[in-house]
């Protein structure tokens, strides 16, 4: 998808985020953060287990892609992901988005509405058994 | 009227449930601590300031989730029974009370705790002269009931029915006081709140250090940390420099917050670790688990450096007991008073709680001994 004439790029992240598929999804992801302005959107929808490694993986996307004037926004963090944004504090660093297309469609302009989730710790109606 | 003699059954065992329970926890409520003591323990407690010195529990749950033998009060026996069993445990348990002599049996299910006046619900059941008296609380019936010693067939029929149904009508005691379902852990939480803002006529354990900041000797808070009130620190928890301990907060024993967390709103159940620099909010945390309340769901932690479960075993369960013995021993040679006090009226203003306290190691010289002895340290040990 291209917003502002730039890709924006979108990476579903795997479904347990612990040291080793950090590692993994970090070579992944590699080329797209260390390109010139970087637009990329991590979709945090499958993930079920997030450990401090993915944590400092994010955190170390966000601090690469912000070295290139890029930025890096999350989306539909599903309810172990949130747990442990608001556990390490992180969560408050990025924008997060209710969706992947809210996400990309954010670059070219301002959407309240799709940081609703963030904004007021509503529960996401796609949420199940956690 | 004088009490008959009576003495209590107390069940406890997790009901399965077939609705979806998106905060449960891993055993029956009533046996987690909450504020230093189960709920179990505490009602225990009531029923023998009410006159009933006899209590024995049937419990159906993991031997780790049993109180431990050293903080049993005399007078109270605990037996254990399989899920499959329970019900016909309790049964013959019941009839084993009557034939000992018992005129009257309370029967109560945790369940829900309820603070009921067991005087005065056995009185009203002598009152009525009924087989079976049960426990109403804003129209919802508490598994709570009076028995006469001759109501065998009536208790039976309660026992094999799961207590759905009585083959005698049961005429209500009408309970006004506190009560909380106990269902899952948000109720947990609430309870703990509800004994941190005196709702309850139950208080934390241990010493009262600063008004509204309840610790039990044996604990290590490091002097950079910071306690504020109301807030519940239990035997052998560490809390780590630049913790923050705030809103509520309900540390149990054996717990350890590090470094730099905050730890608000929520209670750390006993012998979990919260890991370093974190943010804990509105949230129960231990056997490895999170359940958020204000997410309304509960996720498993693998990593345990964020939250862990580290069971008491060996060398430390002893250093532990050993804490608890002194504290005792202490209490009782009338160096340290006593922990349980006696709640002050109901209509008495409470003292003023200071917004931030810093809990520096100003506690007796027993109770640093005690923390010495626990295996923990403070700053000033260095």
């Amino acid at each position: 998808m291209e917003t502002n004439s730039r890709p924006v790029v979108v990476k579903r992240m795997p479904e347990r985020v612990n040291a080793r598929s950090a590692r993994e999804f970090w070579n992944d992801v590699q080329p797209f953060v260390t390109a010139d302005r970087p637009q990329l959107v991590f979709d945090l929808s499958p993930v079920i287990q997030l450990d401090a490694a993915g944590v400092d993986m994010l955190l170390r996307c966000m601090a690469e892609v912000h070295k290139r004037d890029g930025d890096l926004k999350l989306a539909a963090p599903s309810e172990p992901a949130w747990v442990v944004l608001e556990l390490t504090r992180t969560e408050r660093l990025f924008e997060i988005y209710e969706t992947a297309a809210d996400a990309v469609r954010s670059f070219s302009g301002f959407l309240p509405q799709g940081m609703r989730q963030q904004l007021l710790h509503k529960r996401p109606p796609t949420s199940a058994a956690a | 009227m004088s009490m008959p003699n009576s003495c209590a059954l107390v069940l406890v065992n997790t009901e399965p449930s077939f609705r979806y329970d998106p905060l449960p926890l891993s055993g029956p409520a009533a046996l987690y601590d909450v504020a230093g003591r189960s709920p179990l323990l505490r009602v225990v407690e009531r029923l023998q300031r009410c006159g009933i010195p006899r209590v024995t529990a049937v419990i159906a749950a993991e031997r780790s989730f049993f109180p431990r033998k050293n903080v049993l009060p005399p007078g109270f026996d605990c037996r254990s029974a399989l899920d499959d069993t329970f019900w016909q445990v309790a049964e013959d348990t019941f009839v084993e009370l009557t034939r000992s002599g018992a005129d009257l049996v309370v029967l109560i299910r945790l369940g829900a705790y309820a603070e009921v006046e067991f005087e005065k619900m056995a009185e009203a059941h002598l009152e009525r002269q009924c087989p079976v008296t049960q426990a109403l609380c804003a129209d919802q019936a508490l598994e709570i009931f009076c028995i006469a010693a001759s109501g065998k067939d009536d208790a039976a029929s309660l026992f094999r029915s799961r207590f759905q149904k009585c083959r005698s009508e049961c005429p209500a005691f009408i309970h006004t006081g506190y009560m909380n379902p106990l269902a899952d852990a948000r109720d947990l939480r609430q309870l703990g709140i509800d004994i941190l803002t005196l709702k309850t006529e139950t208080r934390p354990s241990g010493k009262e250090i600063r008004p509204g900041v309840w610790v039990v000797p044996g604990v290590g808070i490091d002097p950079s940390a910071r306690v504020i009130a109301p807030a519940f620190i239990g035997t052998s928890a560490r809390i780590g420099a630049g913790a923050v301990v705030t809103r509520c907060t309900v540390i149990e024993h054996g717990a350890y917050v590090d470094c730099g967390t905050v730890v608000e709103n929520s209670t750390v159940l006993p012998s979990a670790y919260v890991g370093a620099g974190l943010d804990l909010a509105h949230s129960v945390v231990g056997m490895g688990r999170i359940a958020n309340l204000r997410r309304n769901t509960t996720v498993e932690v693998a990593d345990r450096n964020l939250i862990a479960h580290f069971p008491m075993r060996g060398a430390r369960r002893l250093m532990r007991m050993m804490t608890e013995f002194l504290s005792a021993l202490s209490a009782k040679l009338g160096r340290v008073p006593k922990p349980e006090t006696p709640a002050p009226p109901a209509l008495e203003p409470a003292p003023p709680v200071p917004d931030v306290l810093n809990v520096t190691p100003e506690t007796p010289a027993g109770d640093n001994k005690d923390a010495e002895m626990a295996g923990v340290r403070t700053d000033g040990d260095q």
